[in-house]
């Protein structure tokens, strides 16, 4: 136990004096996100589009059409409701609110109808932001037409749209990319230790090799845990993208990510053991994951790709990998099911695992 | 008792016979060094009784153990200190001790062991920052971490300075005077003089002679040597005829001659010199060393 302990500290220690091992493992990711984040994401701008549909010709909904136009965060357009809320599931409205026919006259009448204000549910910022900035609007127009009681009532209607913005689908994707990379990649310590004679040395003490694999992977699993967390994290406060956050989802992907994580380590402990250096694993590595970077659906859904590539995509870890992340973070129709990956991820490690324990050498 | 005991070893890496029939015996609290050129099978033969290696044929015992069958057991009670090795790069010194030490159920052991081996101003430093030499010593201070009672150490002062190199000798003069037993591979002779109580000698992965240095000097050498340079290209059967010589060996520029009556002998030499024109240089008597010993029985010298 001691020796797990040391062994732990030893890789930690080795980890974080290496600068550009640091760099890599945490920079990297989160550059790929910023990168993707703002050329896909549309929603950097300062200014919200709101729809605004008006059915009313009284002269408090003049007041409050104007009130609105006059804020510039606002950026309005005045279509249909069946228009709008379509643009609003689609990404490209932050809300909609619609003002009901009879509305001035309600007022008059002492007992006003409510205005209904659409939003997404699942975007943060708009819940956030967006929604208390109409509410604001909202109080003026109060202000302007009455001295007394409110007469703007809210109603919200909320929804979730079921499309998702480009960012959103990325993100996922990224995580998973970096969970494969941070696996294949984490093995290098061990090639680099046998190269450098480190694990011969080890081999004259009593240390086992369980004790030795199990401190390597410790460590890699708070790596790919804390870098799948800094990416999520990171994505969410810049970018605002969609992820289900309640507990049960989010201890759900932290266990996919440690599943897929191990199963791309075990793989890359296996790449390992057929290469004597560090300089011979990496294009070994390069060759084994960066096709499956373009192929297994984590920059575009895998029913882009063509027909003939599908049974292979449907094998491959990081597809997997990726649909399971995806699933856990924003939902949605599933082209695997989550059992199916899981199994499929949790088989890669115990084949994998057997084997890179068979072909294990101190030397 | 022994505590090393090994029977008509063997090990062929393709058709190179590595280890090729070894037998000796090593007695407790023995330091016993094994001497030979590059290649001559030390390596291999240590590296078969600390475990790391598997043995064609032969009987290897260790402690009563047989390092091919119980090397787990074997490796808790034995030091190791091997020929080449690099450590964790970027851990302290005392770092990599308590690290190996946590292998053997042990904590609190880098204080004394840096003291011990003269690192105590380098136990912040990180390994990849440590001289040649340190990094050796540090390898030592490893095969200490569990005190073991047996000590193996691979060319220990390959690489340190003279004064380190004298201080590993007092601490392996220590480890005898404990009651541990070493065994130890050098290229240096007079490391084999001073420390071994016996040396044995090996080429080819053979052992070619075995007994305590003194011996071994005496078996083959009952005179000193007479040392000297020339600049004629004078052969050495040339020096071998010379009154009383019994023989000679020429490396580079410098001569030994072995020789029954050095009077006579040196009298020869120098009135050859003078003929020649060119008088002989440097010349001094010395004792044979275990050097001359290997030089007579391989025709080769222990360092190339
Ligand atoms: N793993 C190996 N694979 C192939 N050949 C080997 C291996 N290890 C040793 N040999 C060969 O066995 C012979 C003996 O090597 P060994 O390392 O035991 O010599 P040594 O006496 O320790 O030499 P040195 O003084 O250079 O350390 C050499 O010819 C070497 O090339
Ligand atoms: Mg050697």
């Amino acid at each position: 136990m001691r020796a797990l302990v040391q062994l732990t500290l030893a890789n930690t220690r080795e980890f974080v004096r290496d600068r550009a091992a640091l760099f890599w493992t945490f920079a990297f990711p989160l550059l790929f996100v910023l990168i993707f984040g703002l050329v896909f994401s549309r929603d950097s701008a300062t200014q919200y589009e709101i729809g605004l549909i008006n059915d009313d010709q009284s002269p408090q909904a003049s007041v409050l059409v104007d009130t609105l136009e006059a804020m510039d965060v606002f950026d309005l357009s005045r279509g249909g409701l069946a228009d709008e809320i379509a643009s609003l599931e689609d990404g490209d409205r932050r809300a909609v609110i619609s003002i009901p026919s009879g509305w001035g006259a309600s007022i008059d009448a002492g007992s006003p109808m409510s205005v209904d204000i659409h939003y997404d549910e699942t975007r943060q910022s708009t819940q956030q932001v967006v929604v208390p900035v109409i509410l604001q609007a909202f109080e003026s127009v109060d202000r302007t037409l009455t001295r007394s009681q409110p007469v703007v009532r809210p109603a919200f209607q909320t929804l979730q749209s079921e499309r998702l913005s480009t960012i959103d689908f990325i993100v996922p994707g990224i995580v998973a990319f970096s969970v494969m990379n941070a696996g294949v990649f984490g093995a290098v310590n061990i090639v680099s230790l046998r190269e450098r004679r480190v694990l011969r040395r080890l081999q004259a003490t009593p240390v086992s090799r369980l004790t030795l694999v199990s401190a390597d992977l410790i460590l890699r699993m708070i790596l790919v845990l804390a870098q799948a967390a800094i990416l999520i994290v990171v994505a969410r406060l810049v970018f605002d993208i969609r992820l289900n956050s309640d507990a049960g989802s989010l201890a759900a992907l932290a266990g996919v990510v440690v599943l897929g994580g191990l199963a791309f380590l075990a793989i890359g402990f296996f790449l390992g053991s057929f290469t004597k250096t560090e300089q011979g694993f990496f294009p070994v590595a390069q060759v084994v994951t960066f096709p499956m970077m373009f192929i297994s659906g984590v920059f575009f859904p895998i029913e882009f790709m063509p027909d003939w590539l599908r049974p292979v995509i449907n094998v491959l870890p990081l597809t997997h990998l990726a649909e399971a992340t995806r699933q856990l973070m924003i939902g949605g129709a599933a082209t695997i099911p989550m059992g199916v990956a899981v199994a499929a991820m949790a088989a890669y490690l115990v084949v994998f695992v057997a084997l890179a324990v068979r072909l294990f050498r101190w030397e | 008792m022994s505590v090393i005991e090994v029977q008509d070893l063997r090990k062929a890496y393709d058709d190179v016979k590595a280890v090729d029939g070894v037998s000796f015996s090593v007695e407790v609290g023995e330091v016993f060094g094994m001497l030979g050129p590059n290649g001559a099978g030390k390596t291999t033969t240590v590296e078969i009784l600390e475990g790391l290696r598997p043995r064609d044929s032969g009987s290897v015992g260790v402690l009563g153990l047989d390092p091919g069958r119980d090397a787990g057991d074997l490796k808790r009670k034995i030091g190791v200190q091997l020929q080449q090795v690099s450590l964790y790069p970027r851990l302290r010194v005392a770092e990599v001790i308590e690290l190996f030490a946590s292998f053997y159920g042990r904590a609190g052991v880098a204080d004394h062991l840096l003291t011990l081996l003269g690192l105590e101003e380098r136990r912040r430093a990180f390994v990849k920052d440590l001289s040649g030499g340190q990094q050796q010593r540090l390898s030592v201070a490893l095969a200490m971490v569990n005190d073991p009672p047996v000590i193996f150490l691979d060319e220990p002062t390959t690489g340190m300075d003279p004064q380190a190199r004298r201080s590993l000798w007092e601490t392996i003069e220590q480890f005898k005077a404990e009651g541990r037993t070493v065994l130890l591979t050098t290229h240096y002779m007079e490391e084999a003089e001073r420390l071994c109580d016996r040396v044995a000698v090996m080429d080819h992965g053979r052992i070619i002679a075995m007994d305590t240095p003194e011996d071994l000097v005496r078996a083959h050498f009952a005179q000193d040597a007479i040392e000297f340079s020339q600049r004629n290209g004078l052969t050495e059967t040339e020096f071998a005829s010379l009154p009383a010589v019994v023989s000679a060996s020429i490396q580079g520029d410098r001569v030994s001659m072995f020789s029954d009556d050095v009077p006579a002998s040196m009298a020869a030499l120098l009135q050859l010199g003078q003929e020649r024109g060119d008088p002989i240089e440097n010349l001094r008597l010395r004792r044979a060393t275990l050097e001359d010993v290997f030089l007579k029985l391989t025709g080769r010298t222990l360092r190339d």
